[in-house]
C-alpha cells in the first residue's frame, strides 16, 4: 500500500530508514551485538561524525527485526549486564547487499550530477 | 503492560548498565557517569511512544487513516445536506420507533405479574358460543363440583362483582366491589401492603362482615390514609370492617374499589345463590397443584364439566353448547392488547424495513456517483482497502449519526406509545426504554453501514479505465440500475401494506362514527346524579322529581328525564341481561328464558332520547306506586316473542327472584336502541316506570342550545334541593360515545402515522432513484434532444418510469399483503381484509405522491442542456 505523503512520522522515519537501517545491518555484519555496541560501533567508524540517537536506533532495530532481517536474544554484556543481542539473518544479509548496491548506485549518481566535469573526462 | 514493553525496559536497563560501566571505565565518578548516560539516552518516553508506533504500525496506520477518511466523510457530507439529512432522519425514526414499540410490548406482555408464582396460576371460564355469550361465569353449585372433584387444581378463587351503596370512607356512594371467599387471595397470591387480606376465617355465615381496599382506591379516593384500617363502613344493609390494603396488581375479572367477604353480601347468602344452578355470577381461578401442568388440569376440569351436562341437561341447554377453558391468568390479562401490539409491533417493523431499504438506496446510489472519483484515486495509486475505508468512513457517519438520533428520539417515543397503550391494560404505565432492543437498532444501523460500504464496484486494475477516468463522470451499469429499483419497488410495496391497513382502520372507525344509534345524541346532555344511599324510598323518587321540575324551567330546555343508564358509557355494568318469561310465550325444550336488559325510566324519557313510540303508550305521572304494574318493551322484544309483534296487555316477569315475581303489564312498545354497543345490534330491553322502582340516578337535559351551557346551573339547582348530592360527569351523549370510540380512533391515528411515515420514505426512495437515473443519463438526453426528441417526450419518459415502479411495487404489495392476512388472520381473530375502497384510496395516495415526486427529475431531464450534455463525456 502506497503511504500517504502526508503521514509525518512515517515521513521522518523512512528518511532515516534509508541509511540507518544499513548502517545497522552493516554493524551486524561483524557479529552479534546490543543496541549500545551499535550506537558505539556506528559512531566510532565514522569518527564520531555520525551519532545515532537512541531515540532513533531503538525502534529501527525493533523495525528491523519485525521485517525478519533481525533476530534477537537475550545475553550477558562484557560489563556482566543483562541485554538484548540482535544477530543478522540470511535474509538480512541479503537485504544488506541491495542496500548497499542501490547506495552505490545513488552515491555514482549523486556524483555525476555534482561533479558533472570530473563525469566528463572519464 | 504488555510483555514487549517489559522487554523494552529490560533492554534500556541493560543499554543504561554498559553505558555506565564504560563511563566509570574512563574515569568518570559513578554519579556523573549515571546522569551523563541518562542524558544521552534522551526522553524515554518519546522513544516507548515511538516503539508503539513500530509494535502497533499496523493498527496505527488504519485508525489513522479511517479518522482521517471520517473527517473528509464529513467535510464532502456537508455539501451534500439534503442527502444527510433524509438518510439520518429515516433511520432515527426507523431506529426510535422499533425502539420504542418493542419496548412497550415487552413491557405489557413479558412483564411478570405481581401474583406470586403466577406461571401456575390460571383462569377458568365457561362460555356458550351457541348463544353468542362469550363469559357465561359460574355458579355456586358448579364451582362446589369442581372443588369435589378436581385434583390438578389444589385451590380455587372464586370472585363476583356487587355494587354496594358503600357510607363510610369517603363520599357516600355506589361502588364495585368484588365478593370472595376466603381462599381467593391466597390463590391470587397476593399481599396486602397494609393490614390483612381475607383468608380463611372470613368464610362462614356467622363470620364479622370484613373488607380490603383496592391499592388504587386507597391511594386515589382515600390519599393513602392508614387510619381507615380498623374503620367501619355500611355497605348496604350490613356492615364490615376495613383489614387491609392489597399490594398493587392488576385488576381482574373487575377492577373494583374494595373486595369484600361472602356476609356482606345478602345475595350470596340468599338461596338462589347457593342452590341454583344457572345462577351465574361468578369468576374462577385455580392454582395447579404439585406436579400437574395446564394440559392436565384442562383435561381434568374438561371431563369433569362433561360429566356435569350429563348429570343436570336441564342447567345445560344443548344449543347453548357450553364449553369450558382454562388460561395462564396472564395470557388473560394480555389478550386485549396482544392484537393491537402485535399490529403495532409489524406496522414498526415494515417501518423499518422501509427505512433501511431507503438508506441502502441513498447510500448506494451515492457511492455509485462516487465511482469515477474512486477510479481517480485507484490510478494514483490507493489500494482497494484505503477505498473500501472512503466507502465505509462515510456510510459509518450517516448511519452513526443516525442511530444516536435515533436513541435520543426512544425516549419521547417511548413515553407517548406507553401512554398510548395503558389505554389496554395497567402493565403499560411505568414503561421504560428497553435498551437491549435499543442496541439492537443500533448494530443493525452499524452493520448496515459496513454492509453499504461493501456494495459499489471497486475499479479492478485490470479493467481498462477509458472515458470514465477522464471525465470522472457516473458510468451506471444495469445492474446497479436495477439493484436501485428493486429496493424502491420493495418500499412502495410495504408502504402500500401499511396504508392499506390504516385506510382499513380508517374506514373501521368511520363506520363506526356514522353508525346510526337511533338516539339524539348531539343535543341530549347526561348527567350522573347518583342517588345518595341508592334508596328506592318516595323521598328519593321526590327529589328526582322536583329535580326533573326545575331543571325543565331552565331557558333553552326542551325536555328532562331520569333514567337508570347513560347509553354506552355504563356499558357492561348491568351485567348480561336478566331472564325474563311473558304471557304467551314458552321456550323450547333445553332453551333458556330469554333474557333482557333492565331499564328504569321517567315519562320524559322516551322524548328526551328521541326514540318513537311503535305501539301503545308511553309513560305517565300516574304509572306510580300503588297502580297498575306496567312496562314498556323495545320493538325487539315484541316480534321475538310474540305473534304479530302483538305485545300490547300481555304480563311480563323477571325470572329472576332478586328482581321480586311481580307480574308487569306491558303498556307500550318503543323503538329498539343498543346503548351497550357502538355497533347497533337487536336488543331485547324492558323499560320500567320510574315512579314504580325508584333507583334512577342519571338525568337526560334535551336542548337545542349549547348542551353544557346547562351544567352550572342544573348543579345549582340539585345544591338547592339537597347540599351533599354529588353531581358527575356531564356530557352529552355524542360525546360519550366519541369517548368510547377513543381507542379506535387512536390506533387509526397511530397506524396512520406510522403509513404516513413510511409513504413519505418511499416516495423520496423513488424521488430519489428517478433523480439518480435522470443525472446519469444526461448524455443520453442530450443526444435524444439534439436528434428531435421533444422535451415533453422525455419528461413523460421519466414520469412513465416512474409509474413502472409503482405499479409494480402496489401490485407487489397487494400479494404481500393478501399472503400476510393469511398469516394474520391465523393469529389474530379478529383481522379482516380492508375492503376495496380502502385498498383503492391506499393505492391512488401511492400513486400520486409517487407520481409528484417523479415531476422534479422529470423536469429536470426535459431541460437538459444540448451541448452541454454533449460536451459532458
Amino acid at each position: 500500500m502506497a503511504k500517504t505523503p502526508d503521514d509525518k512520522d512515517e515521513k521522518r522515519l523512512e528518511i532515516l530508514q534509508g541509511t540507518l537501517d544499513m548502517l545497522i545491518l552493516r554493524t551486524l555484519l561483524w557479529g552479534p551485538q546490543h543496541g549500545h555496541g551499535i550506537g558505539q560501533a556506528i559512531a566510532s567508524q565514522s569518527d564520531d561524525l555520525l551519532k545515532v540517537e537512541t531515540g532513533s536506533l531503538y525502534p529501527a532495530l525493533h523495525r528491523i527485526e519485525k521485517r525478519g532481517w533481525l533476530k534477537s536474544e537475550w545475553g550477558v554484556s562484557e560489563a556482566n549486564q543483562k541485554a538484548k543481542y540482535y544477530r543478522l539473518t540470511a535474509a538480512g544479509k541479503a537485504q544488506l547487499s541491495r542496500e548497499r548496491d542501490r547506495w552505490s548506485q545513488l552515491v555514482a549518481v549523486m556524483g555525476r550530477i555534482m561533479n558533472p566535469a570530473q563525469a566528463g573526462k572519464e | 503492560m504488555r510483555p514487549d514493553e517489559r522487554d523494552l525496559d529490560e533492554e534500556i536497563r541493560g543499554h543504561l548498565a554498559i553505558s555506565v560501566a564504560q563511563r566509570i571505565e574512563r574515569g568518570e565518578n559513578p554519579e556523573t557517569a549515571r546522569l551523563n548516560a541518562l542524558r544521552e539516552f534522551g526522553y524515554v518516553p518519546a522513544m516507548r511512544e515511538s516503539m508503539r508506533r513500530v509494535w502497533y504500525s499496523r493498527w496505527f496506520d488504519a485508525t489513522a487513516a479511517l479518522g482521517q477518511d471520517i473527517r473528509v466523510a464529513f467535510r464532502s457530507l456537508k455539501r451534500a445536506k439534503g442527502l444527510a439529512l433524509t438518510v439520518i432522519v429515516t433511520l432515527a425514526l426507523g431506529i426510535g420507533a422499533n425502539a420504542a414499540i418493542f419496548s412497550v410490548v415487552r413491557g405489557v406482555l413479558l412483564r411478570p405479574l405481581a401474583n406470586r408464582d403466577e406461571a401456575r396460576l390460571i383462569y377458568i371460564r365457561q362460555s356458550a358460543p351457541g348463544i353468542a355469550a362469550a363469559n357465561m361465569t359460574f355458579s355456586v353449585p358448579e364451582v362446589r363440583d369442581f372443588k369435589s372433584r378436581i385434583t390438578t387444581i389444589s385451590a380455587f378463587g372464586d370472585f363476583s362483582t356487587v355494587g354496594f351503596t358503600m357510607v363510610g370512607v369517603g363520599e357516600p356512594r355506589i361502588v364495585q366491589a368484588g365478593v370472595v371467599s376466603g381462599s381467593f387471595f391466597e390463590v391470587m397470591g397476593l399481599r396486602p401492603v397494609l393490614g390483612r387480606l381475607l383468608n380463611g376465617g372470613d368464610d362462614g355465615l356467622n363470620a364479622p362482615g370484613a373488607a380490603v381496599l383496592t391499592h388504587r382506591f386507597w391511594t386515589k379516593s382515600l390519599n393513602s390514609d392508614p387510619s381507615v384500617i380498623g374503620r367501619t363502613i355500611n355497605l348496604g344493609p350490613r356492615s364490615a370492617t376495613i383489614i387491609g390494603v392489597l399490594e398493587p396488581s392488576v385488576p381482574y375479572p373487575a377492577d373494583t374499589e374494595i373486595i369484600a367477604n361472602i356476609v356482606t353480601s345478602p345475595h350470596h347468602m340468599g338461596a338462589t345463590m347457593v342452590g341454583m344452578r344457572t345462577h351465574r355470577m361468578t369468576e374462577l381461578f385455580g392454582r395447579l397443584a404439585p406436579g400437574a401442568t395446564l394440559k392436565s388440569a384442562r383435561a381434568e376440569l374438561t371431563a369433569v364439566h362433561a360429566s356435569m351436562l350429563s348429570e343436570h341437561p336441564e342447567s345445560y341447554p344443548a344449543k347453548a353448547d357450553m364449553q369450558l377453558s382454562a388460561t395462564p391468568l396472564r395470557d388473560q390479562i394480555t389478550a386485549p392488547a396482544r392484537t393491537v401490539l402485535l399490529v403495532l409491533l409489524a406496522a414498526a417493523g415494515v417501518v423499518f424495513i422501509i427505512a433501511c431499504s431507503n438508506v441502502a438506496n441513498l447510500i448506494l446510489a451515492r457511492s455509485v456517483r462516487r465511482e469515477g472519483e474512486l477510479w481517480v484515486r485507484a490510478a494514483l495509486g490507493a489500494g482497494p482497502g484505503a477505498l473500501r475505508r472512503t466507502l465505509l468512513a462515510e456510510s459509518l457517519v450517516l448511519c452513526g449519526a443516525g442511530a444516536v438520533l435515533g436513541v435520543l428520539l426512544a425516549r419521547p417515543l417511548v413515553a407517548i406509545v406507553a401512554r398510548y397503550a395503558s389505554r389496554f391494560s395497567v402493565h403499560a404505565l411505568d414503561i421504560t426504554v428497553d435498551g437491549s432492543v435499543l442496541w439492537v437498532g443500533v448494530a443493525l444501523a452499524m452493520a448496515a453501514a459496513v454492509l453499504l460500504a461493501f456494495v459499489p464496484r471497486l475499479p479492478s486494475p485490470h479493467a481498462p479505465t477509458g472515458l470514465g477516468l477522464a471525465s470522472g463522470g457516473v458510468r451506471i451499469t444495469p445492474a446497479t440500475n436495477r439493484r436501485l429499483r428493486v429496493f424502491a419497488t420493495a418500499q412502495i410495496a410495504l408502504s402500500f401494506v401499511l396504508l392499506a391497513g390504516a385506510g382499513m382502520l380508517v374506514a373501521t372507525l368511520i363506520a363506526l362514527q356514522s353508525a346510526s344509534t337511533g338516539l339524539e345524541t348531539r343535543r341530549v346532555l347526561a348527567l350522573d346524579v347518583p342517588s345518595a344511599t341508592g334508596d328506592m324510598s318516595d323521598k328519593s323518587i321526590a327529589f328526582y322529581q322536583e329535580l326533573t321540575r326545575r331543571v325543565g324551567e331552565l331557558p333553552g330546555v326542551d325536555g328532562v328525564a331520569v333514567g337508570s343508564f347513560v347509553p354506552w358509557r355504563d356499558a357492561g355494568s348491568f351485567g348480561p341481561g336478566i331472564p325474563f318469561s311473558v304471557e304467551g310465550y314458552t321456550p323450547e325444550a333445553g332453551e333458556d328464558n330469554p333474557r333482557a336488559r333492565f331499564r328504569i325510566v321517567s315519562p320524559g324519557f322516551f322524548p328526551v332520547m328521541g326514540l318513537p313510540l311503535v305501539a301503545g303508550r308511553n309513560f305517565t305521572t300516574e304509572d306510580r306506586r300503588g297502580n297498575d304494574r306496567v312496562v314498556i318493551v323495545s320493538q325487539s322484544v315484541a316480534q321475538r316473542l310474540f305473534a304479530n309483534g302483538d305485545a300490547l296487555n300481555r304480563q311480563m316477569s323477571w325470572n329472576d327472584p332478586y328482581m321480586g315475581n311481580q307480574q308487569y303489564r306491558i303498556v307500550g312498545v318503543v323503538a329498539d336502541v343498543d346503548d351497550e354497543n357502538i355497533v347497533a345490534k337487536p336488543a331485547l330491553t324492558v323499560y320500567h316506570s320510574f315512579q314504580q322502582i325508584g333507583v334512577g340516578g342519571r338525568v337526560f337535559v334535551r336542548t337545542a342550545r349549547d348542551p353544557y351551557a346547562l351544567v352550572m346551573p342544573i348543579r345549582q339547582i340539585v345544591r338547592e334541593l339537597s347540599p351533599n348530592q354529588p353531581v358527575e360527569r356531564a356530557a352529552t351523549l355524542e360525546d360519550v360515545r366519541a369517548e368510547v370510540l377513543s381507542p379506535d380512533r387512536l390506533n387509526a391515528f397511530v397506524i396512520s402515522g406510522f403509513a404516513g411515515v413510511a409513504v413519505l420514505i418511499a416516495v423520496v426512495g423513488v424521488a430519489g432513484v428517478l433523480a439518480f437515473s435522470v443525472s446519469a443519463r444526461v448524455r443520453e438526453f442530450g443526444v435524444r434532444l439534439a436528434i428531435g426528441s421533444t422535451p415533453q417526450s422525455l419528461l413523460l419518459g421519466v414520469l412513465s418510469e416512474g409509474a413502472v415502479i409503482v405499479s409494480i411495487g402496489i401490485i407487489a404489495g397487494a400479494v404481500c399483503g393478501y399472503a400476510f392476512s393469511g398469516v394474520a388472520s391465523h393469529y389474530l381473530a379478529s383481522f379482516r381484509l380492508p375492503g376495496l375502497l380502502p385498498m383503492l384510496g391506499a393505492a391512488a395516495v401511492l400513486a400520486s405522491a409517487a407520481v409528484l415526486a417523479s415531476l422534479m427529475p422529470a423536469a429536470r431531464a426535459s431541460r437538459v442542456d444540448v451541448l452541454q450534455a454533449l460536451r459532458s463525456e
